[in-house]
């Protein structure tokens, strides 16, 4: 077998030096924010880690995230030790950016070893998919942007979470997928998303006798069991022996927070809100009451609380029942059949259902959707065909996240040259379904990509000239958002045809 | 396809499979059992676009990539960043911005000469107008008269940043594309070659780091060079004399081209007939163009103020040494000072034989024995003889053989000659000859390891001689990734010694092709001293009495170093000369014989 170039890692050297010179770009609170987290698990006592509350970007991830931050204090130690004072918020020396932003590059090579598992680990007649597929993830301009720009650790915890689905393929590695992803958990506790498709992937396969459902196989159990067991042990046991367990939990949910996030997620809330806002003028024409109060209410739609005016309120119960039954629609195929594409279409499906109909949900979810619904994108054209305006609107919909002068070009380049050289080589690995596409839905979703580029260029350029900066600055981000969010819930439903019917 | 015949309006044909040996450059190679493997990185990386990928795909892909790193390489320093009172570059050209367009264009080459007066050629003086009154709609103050003098507002540094973008991708890019187009197919080259060429030309370190980092338009000026080589292998030799008109009316650097181009159409002219219409055509465009460049400023000069302010300010050199002594009043002497002031302006005689440290011949030569004891206008002179006597023979080769193909060596030898001996030479300065250096990777066996080397090695030396300049301006980031890169993705040291290392690859082997023993420990001399360099920089004080010990002696091995690109360059022209020849002799033979 040929190699395939270019190589992984030479894409992943030519990315890292484009990378390093994104060290200047602007960065968000969420460099603070780690920046907070390692002064606080650095000089700090374990026992104090989450009731520290001097800056208010508290510790909100689980344990193993805050290890991951002590390992690293230990060698920003060496590089500016003013960086590891709690009390000096918003401390930016450029050590310190150099530092935190290759700490970033650095541990993405998690994520480069597992795409070369997940290459290594396709059958030959798929590997040039496979390998297709992976550069698509090191490059992805979600992964450019959140991590690289706005500052964050993604590259690596995906990392994680693709080395964990590669070692689900086979039975022999199965327990160690369950233990990586366990671990995952008491890494960034937002792959709780993905958790049933876990549960019912390894508890079919793998605790379960393949022929026989009745047969449980009390050895893998058991082994499974401790060990999972065992991870979340490791990293909650400590607190739960100092009783701590509650204020962890309040710190890792927080549940007081709205509907929708600062920036509207493109999902169905989205679109709720935009029907409720298109409602308004229309209201007293048919006679609707209006909710005087939202209407009036600065930070609706923003920060904390949503109020609707018309529609009625959501509360964050319905929404859990809405996201638990939209999850459980495509594990019961996976429970029939427990094989790795499903389970990967099944994961897929989860991180669907979650982004969608979740409570205060991020923008940068959508990479939950994205990556683990690039590794099958190339099965056939099927999937290709449903993957598409996912991949346009998902990564569309993050440009809110950088506002700056400066990085619109990098924003934009980067994600335009993504989408046409990938979509392009997508186009031509994918192979011919066995079943025919639906035709309407292809047309449906070329009219949909093309609408893409006047949008953009209205909410970058034109609004700003018309409005100016300041007059309803809401209305290219709810365009936006809206527009984003037919994408995501069309290529939603596009998927789950080709999943039902493969 | 013919060399000799490339014709502007040729129908579209599909292009020839290459057949000539080594036109495919060696870019794969062939290990055991028939597996084929890329020469370097950046063949790797343009490896699914072997066959039938369309250029509509290819090139808008690599002109985002090298945009990407562009831009990227522009979020960090710049020249004169809070360094109060003069800054730098930037300012300099934020202020040109200023003056031109608040100002009548009478003053544009008066106005207080002690702030940054302007003293670039007229089509500078024009783009910085153009550019300004954009910004103006943008947000005035930027450019407000006066009280705009060393404003470092983030958004200005953007908007700045985004007119050298601009003004490359409508004046370097294209005319590097077309030129490579033209280029490449006269040398019967590859497409999947000529891209790959393309990339490695585009990503360029030093140009990037100078106009992108350290902040200028070289690539405006570099760009209307392209576009007259461009014209010439198109057979417009008017267009080339205007282009190239344009070059020099962008910035006076370009003059390094000049004897080339002079000697290369006065050879058309002569060679093989002589062809007197011809020479008196491109005569007259050449002085057309130069009339059109400065009648604006021209026309500025006509007005009655403009004619009250000449006959009040100082008389340019130039004008008082003319025997003519014209009555302040008239039109005819605001127009002539309005040129001479514009010239005196632009050619920097009257300032020292070299700024800064710069490695060429007078700062090595002052390193060792110093050269104030001398007059200026011996030195002038010194430098005037030493430079014409560095490029008599290339210019020479090409007034003799006035062949498109031989452009490239003669114009890179001619400029490494002006870098080396003239007067007033910057560090920047290097990019002219690294440009048509450069431009030889796209030709036949332009790709191939021995080309690549020394292509390479001349750039790596060139952006390392800059490292102070752009130290001093905090692009040492940028300046290592952009340089490492590159070396990376071309397959040279110190990121990989693939280049130097022998192996036979899938077509034969050309011995001529691979670099011999002398060059590659030449090449990994100066390799090592480079690195060298950068530790004692790093981390060795220089002693109190010499604080620029390190300075100097990287011009002087960058001295060492552009000393043998030229002579490389030089060869290589000679060799090309003679193959031609011979080709030519024996093609006469033959048609004698039969």
């Amino acid at each position: 077998m040929a190699e395939l170039y270019p190589l992984l890692a030479q894409c992943a050297i030519v990315a890292a030096a484009f990378k390093v010179l994104l060290f200047p770009a602007y960065k968000s609170t969420d460099f603070e924010v780690h920046r907070n987290w390692l002064a606080i698990t650095h000089s700090l006592p374990v026992k104090e880690w989450y009731y520290e509350k001097t800056s208010e970007w508290t510790l909100d991830y689980p344990p193993f995230f805050a290890a991951f931050e002590w390992l690293m204090s230990q060698a920003a130690t060496h590089v500016d030790p003013a960086m590891l004072v709690v009390k000096n918020l918003h401390y930016d020396s450029w050590e310190t950016v150099y530092f935190q932003r290759a700490t970033v590059i650095l541990t993405e090579l998690i994520l480069v070893f597992a795409l070369s598992r997940f290459v290594k680990s396709a059958s030959p007649w798929n590997k040039q998919a496979a390998h297709v597929a992976s550069l698509s993830i090191l490059l992805s301009p979600g992964l450019f942007i959140i991590d690289h720009i706005h500052f964050q650790y993604n590259g690596f915890m995906y990392g994680v979470l693709i080395l964990s689905i590669v070692l689900a393929r086979k039975q022999s590695t199965m327990l160690l997928s369950g233990i990586l992803f366990a671990a995952l958990l008491c890494f960034k506790h937002i792959y709780l998303y993905l958790a049933l498709a876990y549960f019912v992937y390894l508890g079919r396969a793998y605790c379960l006798d393949p022929k026989n459902v009745l047969r449980p196989r009390f050895g893998n159990i058991l082994k499974l069991g401790v060990s999972v067991i065992g991870v979340f042990g490791v990293s909650f046991g400590p607190f739960v022996q100092w009783g701590q367990l509650f204020q962890l939990k309040d710190r890792l949910f927080p549940f007081s927070r709205g509907l929708c996030h600062a920036y509207w997620a493109p999902n169905i809330w989205a679109m709720y809100s935009f029907t409720d806002r298109a409602l308004i003028p229309l209201a007293p024409r048919l006679g609707l009451s209006v909710n005087t109060d939202a209407l009036n209410s600065v930070t609706r739609g923003l920060v904390g609380d949503t109020s609707f005016a018309i529609l009625p309120e959501i509360t964050s119960g319905q929404t859990f029942i809405l996201t638990f039954v939209f999850q459980l629609i495509p594990l019961m195929k996976l429970w029939l059949r427990p094989d790795w594409d499903t389970f990967l279409g099944a994961l897929t499906l989860c991180g669907y259902a979650s982004f969608l109909f979740g409570w205060h949900v991020h923008e940068k979810a959508v990479l939950l959707i994205i990556i683990p619904f690039s590794l099958i994108a190339l099965k056939d054209r099927r999937y290709f065909s449903a993957f598409r305006p996912l991949a346009v609107a998902g990564h569309v919909s993050l440009f809110p996240l950088l506002f700056t002068a400066a990085e619109f070009p990098l924003k934009t380049v980067y994600t335009v040259f993504w989408l046409i050289l990938f979509l392009f080589v997508f186009d031509r690995v994918a192979p011919v379904p066995e079943r025919p596409r639906i035709f309407v839905f292809d047309r449906l979703a070329l009219l949909y990509l093309t609408f893409a580029i006047p949008l953009i260029v209205y909410c970058s350029l034109v609004h700003q000239l018309i409005f100016g900066f300041e007059r309803l600055q809401f209305l290219p981000l709810m365009f936006m958002s809206s527009y984003c969010a037919l994408g995501v819930v069309g290529s939603w439903i596009g998927f789950m045809v080709v999943y039902f019917t493969a | 396809m013919a060399p000799s015949t490339p014709s502007s309006h040729r129908p579209r044909k599909k292009r020839k499979v290459p057949t000539a040996p080594g036109s495919n450059n060696n870019l794969i190679l062939d290990i055991s059992n028939g597996q084929q493997t890329p020469a370097f990185p950046l063949v790797s990386f343009l490896w699914a676009a072997r066959a039938g990928v369309s250029q509509w795909l290819i090139l808008p892909l690599t002109l985002m990539v090298v945009g990407l790193f562009r831009w990227a390489v522009s979020l960090w320093g710049y020249s004169g960043f809070q360094v109060p009172p003069m800054h730098g570059d930037f300012e300099a050209q934020r202020h040109w911005m200023e003056i031109t367009t608040h100002l009548p264009m009478a003053k544009w080459y008066l106005y207080d000469l002690q702030y940054w007066g302007l003293d670039y050629p007229p089509l500078t003086a024009y783009h910085s107008w153009l550019l300004g009154k954009i910004g103006s709609i943008v947000e005035p103050a930027w450019f407000a008269l006066d009280s705009s003098r060393g404003l470092e507002e983030p958004h200005l540094k953007v908007f700045m940043r985004a007119t050298v973008v601009v003004s490359e991708y409508l004046v370097y890019v294209p005319a590097i594309v077309n030129f490579l187009r033209r280029y490449t197919r006269m040398h019967g080259v590859h497409a999947w070659s000529t891209s790959i060429a393309l990339v490695a030309i585009l990503l360029q370190p030093a140009t990037i780091l100078i106009d992108h980092g350290h902040f200028q338009y070289n690539t405006v000026m570099l760009g209307l060079m392209v576009a007259s080589l461009d014209a010439i292998l198109a057979g417009r030799m008017l267009w080339a004399c205007v282009f190239f008109v344009g070059a020099l009316g962008f910035k006076q650097m370009a003059l390094y081209y000049a004897p080339v181009m002079f000697a290369y159409l006065l050879g058309v002219c002569v060679f093989p007939r002589c062809r007197i219409g011809r020479l008196i055509n491109i005569a007259l465009i050449t002085l057309a163009a130069f009339a059109l460049l400065f009648a604006p400023l021209v026309v500025g000069a006509t007005n009655p103020e403009a004619r009250k302010l000449f006959a009040s300010s100082p008389q340019p050199p130039l004008l008082q040494a003319s025997p003519v002594s014209l009555d302040k009043d008239t039109v005819a002497y605001a127009i002539i000072f309005q040129i001479t002031q514009t010239i005196h302006r632009v050619l920097p005689f009257s300032r020292g034989i070299f700024e800064d440290k710069v490695a060429n011949a007078w700062c090595a030569i002052h390193t060792f024995y110093k050269l104030h004891r001398f007059d200026v206008s011996l030195l002038q002179r010194a430098s005037l003889g030493a430079t014409l006597a560095s490029i008599v023979v290339p210019c020479g080769i090409i007034f003799r053989h006035p062949r498109a193909s031989l452009l490239l060596p003669a114009l890179s030898s001619v400029a490494w000659g002006f870098f080396l001996f003239s007067f007033q030479v910057h560090e920047k300065s290097v990019l002219l000859p690294l440009l048509p250096m450069t431009l030889l990777l796209a030709g036949d066996g332009g790709l191939s390891k021995e080309n690549r080397a020394w292509v390479g090695w001349a750039n790596v030396l060139g952006s390392w001689t800059m490292y102070p300049l752009l130290k001093r301006d905090e692009l040492r980031v940028p300046y290592f990734v952009m340089t490492l890169l590159w070396a990376y993705l071309m397959g040279l040291p110190p990121v990989c010694l693939e280049t130097y290392r022998s192996r036979a690859s899938s077509e034969d082997t050309n011995n001529q092709l691979e670099p011999n023993i002398l060059t590659k420990l030449i090449h990994f001399a100066f390799y090592f001293a480079m690195i060298v360099w950068h530790v004692l920089d790093a981390f060795v004080v220089p002693p109190p009495d010499k604080p620029d010990l390190w300075v100097v002696l990287n011009a002087l091995i960058g001295f060492g170093g552009f000393g043998l690109a030229y002579l490389w360059c030089m060869w290589k022209l000679i060799t090309q000369c003679r193959q031609i020849d011979l080709r030519v002799a024996e093609e006469d033979s033959r048609k004698k014989k039969q």
